[in-house]
């Protein structure tokens, strides 16, 4: 479970990117938070596996207070939480398996963290996990020559691995086009209901998000603007969350004058 | 003023800078033109050129074949090892050099000081290398060994620094979302980028050394070098021929080997 | 053929799935890499007891080469004029001549595939010959005097710069060519207007790299008699006058440094 309670997060050069969070999310639930690039949604996210540190207020994940973890425990503590990046950031020149096994690395002795040698349960583990996602048959390409669904299914592969109690993920389709994410989008659902795992995710598809997500949290400068399950999301409330944003994306079309 | 007539009158004034530009260098080459001259080749250089073709195309089949420690073979060899152990040492010599040079790994005046130390490194001809290292190890193959290796610190280094400066940070963020401590972020993070380019590189570099020791003879540091000037010197050209052939074959061959691994550690 | 010898692992999952993983060739690679240091050593004579024993008689000539002598600087300045000379005009020429023989061994531009190969395994042939070797050939052709050092680099520009520049042209993209020959250009024009200016910048940048490097091989090349500043180093390191050579150095490091940063500038450019 994570407990948000009147949480501040103020960088030092004064500019404040949360103010006065309160959320409580419970284990299995997948959590769509939506809102303008800038607004905090990165932020948010990430003071939850300690990234970013915060300011003021309390922040507990499963009973452990995140701010007072120092030195090894907040490793320790990471590896229950699995993270999804919007560029994916797998190494990639190696193989996808290779990859997949790098969330093993800070369990193995000395010996074996030098030598890369991991051990066979591990590379089961890693098959298994890679099975999960669907892409078992790729397990000793290089990660450079798959698309760019796949490698996120790989690093979703390496989340996997981890055994994670909660999946942070940044964006993770903002470089997909539709087809893979809904693939990718199909995974995430199938791992929140099959294996209990609580998925939060940063996204700006507004119609993906509502789609798949069963409680959208709305972010708009900063502040919880809305909190509450996604059927109950309409467009007043997206209104509220984008600031009426979302029409004045279109480009006016009328050139009076051509730029030189 | 249409839009269109605006547009034109900004367009860039790319032709004056390419017109200056190309005068510049057409002066610079007449320039150079006057420390040639072409009356140089008389008649004699000529028949010289063609003993040389004709040398070439009989060459002196025992000297190539025999299997003396004196012969053409022992002595490619030799030239192959020096070239590779050179390599080596120069590999050995520029990892930690490329890190100290690397803008986005050491602070900014350490990697100024490493960059001019590199480029004195890089300047120094071979030939005077090779004369210091005699000195050193006295005549022959070793100092060769020595010389090859300070001579490839100049491009390794300079590829290797271009590789570490290219890294895919990326990586380090998720390393650090699983909780990596730093070295299994650089020994799987960072390691796994840099190890492809180096050896390429190290294989290209290996590959242009085979050349370059196959000189250094010249100056009694071992290798086929030796061989040919004496051959050279003693209008000799069949075997002038015939050791030439065996060091393109050999080069080309090692160039196919080089070409083809350097290949496969691109795709993977 | 390695997996012959060595057939794939097989792994089997808990789900009933099997995976085939291809063993490693890292031990393989390590004993040939091994065996390979093996044999050098022992051909070369590499002992790292003496080069630690005698490792100080090398500082004790870089001690002699500094305080470079800088009285000597004028005297090796015509010798520096002279190398630079020589390194322009053979690159100058050199790549120039490159041109020909690039577009000669380039499949997409000559049908002929023995043609394209005839002009290909010329370049790999020029390319293979060390330039000190040409160099001295070139000695006996010219005589002794830059002259030689100018056909050495000539020949060293024209392999490289063609070899690069004509892996260039067959990359290229064929559409605008296609599309000029359609109209009825002939196959020069159409190389002029289509392919020229996309080959263009890399061989700029290719020429000017290849101009730095061989600033620094001309200063080599005097050392077999083809003129320059190789001579006086020559000279120098025989009557043991290392702070002669060091001021020799030190000029060449100024110059090379000099031409590398404008070369890069414009490389820059042209990118």
């Amino acid at each position: 479970m994570i407990e948000f309670k009147n949480v501040d997060k103020t960088y030092a050069n004064g500019t404040s990117a949360l103010k006065n969070i309160n959320l409580t999310i419970e284990q299995g639930e997948f959590v769509a938070v939506i809102g303008l690039s800038g607004a905090g949604k990165s932020t948010l996210i990430r003071c939850i596996n300690r990234m970013h540190d915060i300011t003021g207020g309390q922040l507990n994940v499963d009973g452990v207070d995140v701010s007072k973890l120092r030195g090894s425990q907040i490793r320790r503590f990471r590896r229950r939480i699995g993270m999804i990046f919007q560029s994916f950031n797998l190494v990639t020149r190696t193989t996808v398996i290779k990859n997949v096994l790098v969330s093993f690395v800070p369990d193995l002795p000395w010996w074996r963290k030098w030598t890369g040698v991991f051990t066979k349960e591990q590379k089961i583990k890693a098959l298994e996990a890679l099975d999960k996602v669907g892409i078992l048959d790729k397990a000793f390409v290089r990660v450079d020559q798959l698309s760019g669904g796949q490698q996120q299914r790989v690093a979703l592969a390496r989340t996997l691995a981890q055994n994670p109690d909660i999946i942070l993920a940044d964006e993770p389709i903002a470089s997909l086009d539709p087809v893979t994410s809904k693939m990718v989008m199909d995974d995430f659902k199938r791992i929140n209901k099959e294996m209990n795992i609580s998925v939060i995710m940063n996204i700006h598809h507004v119609e993906v998000a509502l789609e798949y997500a069963d409680r959208v949290i709305g972010i708009r400068k900063g502040e919880v603007v809305f909190d509450g399950p996604s059927r109950q999301v309409t467009k007043e409330v997206l209104d509220e969350i984008y600031g009426g944003k979302l029409e004045d994306m279109n480009p006016s079309s009328e050139e009076h004058t051509a730029h030189v | 003023m249409t839009t269109v007539e605006k547009q034109l009158l900004a367009a860039p004034r790319n032709y004056r800078y390419i017109l200056m530009v190309t005068v510049i260098v057409l002066i610079l080459f007449g320039w150079s033109l006057s420390a040639v001259n072409v009356q140089g080749m008389n008649q004699g250089g000529m028949k010289i050129a063609g003993n040389i073709l004709r040398g070439i195309f009989h060459p002196d089949l025992d000297l190539l074949l025999a299997v003396s420690k004196q012969s053409v073979l022992y002595l490619l060899v030799q030239t192959a090892a020096i070239a590779f152990l050179g390599t080596l040492v120069g590999a050995v010599l520029s990892v930690p050099l490329a890190f100290l040079a690397a803008s986005n790994v050491v602070p900014k005046p350490v990697s100024w000081l490493t960059r001019l130390l590199l480029i004195f490194i890089r300047t120094i001809p071979a030939l005077v290398y090779g004369l210091m290292f005699i000195r050193v190890t006295g005549p022959g193959p070793f100092a060769g060994v020595l010389t090859i290796g300070l001579t490839s610190i100049g491009m390794l280094a300079k590829l290797y620094v271009d590789a570490i400066e290219e890294l895919d940070t990326r990586v380090l963020e998720s390393m650090t979302s699983i909780g990596c401590t730093t070295f299994e972020k650089i020994r799987y993070g960072i390691i796994p980028q840099l190890m492809s380019v180096f050896l390429s590189v190290t294989i290209y570099r290996f590959d242009m050394n085979m050349r370059e020791a196959s000189i250094l003879g010249l100056v009694g540091a071992g290798g086929i070098g030796a061989p040919l000037t004496f051959a050279m010197n003693g209008y000799k050209w069949n075997q002038v021929g015939s050791i030439l052939i065996g060091l393109v074959v050999l080069i080309l061959i090692i160039e196919l080997m080089s070409n083809r691994i350097r290949a496969k550690l691109v795709r993977g | 053929m390695y997996d012959k010898i060595f057939p794939p692992k097989q792994v089997v999952l808990p789900s009933g799935k099997t995976v085939l993983e291809k063993r490693t060739r890292l031990p393989l690679i390590l004993i040939i890499l091994i065996a390979a240091t093996l044999l050098s050593v022992n051909l070369t004579g590499f002992s790292l007891k003496v080069l630690f024993t005698r490792l100080s008689q090398f500082f004790v000539i870089i001690g002699q080469m500094i305080p470079p002598k800088w009285e000597y600087f004028p005297h090796l300045w015509d010798a520096l004029l002279a190398t630079l000379q020589m390194s322009l005009l053979g690159s100058i020429v050199g790549a120039l001549l490159a041109l020909p023989f690039a577009v000669l061994s380039s499949s997409n531009i000559v049908r002929n595939p023995v043609v394209t190969s005839v002009f290909k395994t010329i370049l790999s042939l020029i390319r293979t010959v060390p330039t000190l070797v040409s160099a001295i050939i070139a000695k006996f052709i010219f005589g002794l005097g830059p002259t030689a050092g100018v056909a050495a680099i000539l020949l060293f520009t024209l392999s490289y710069v063609g070899k690069l520049l004509y892996e260039q042209i067959e990359n290229v993209d064929m559409g605008p060519y296609e599309a000029m020959e359609s109209i009825g250009m002939t196959r020069v024009q159409a190389f002029r207007y289509a392919i020229f200016p996309q080959v263009l910048p890399g061989y700029l940048s290719t020429s000017l790299f290849c101009f730095e490097g061989n600033v620094r091989y001309a200063a080599i090349l005097g050392y077999v008699g083809a003129g320059g500043i190789g001579l006086l180093i020559n000279e120098n390191i025989g009557w043991r006058d290392y702070s002669s050579v060091g001021m020799i150095i030190l000029a060449l490091v100024v110059t090379v440094y000099l031409i590398e940063t404008v070369s890069e500038h414009f490389r820059k450019k042209l990118i």
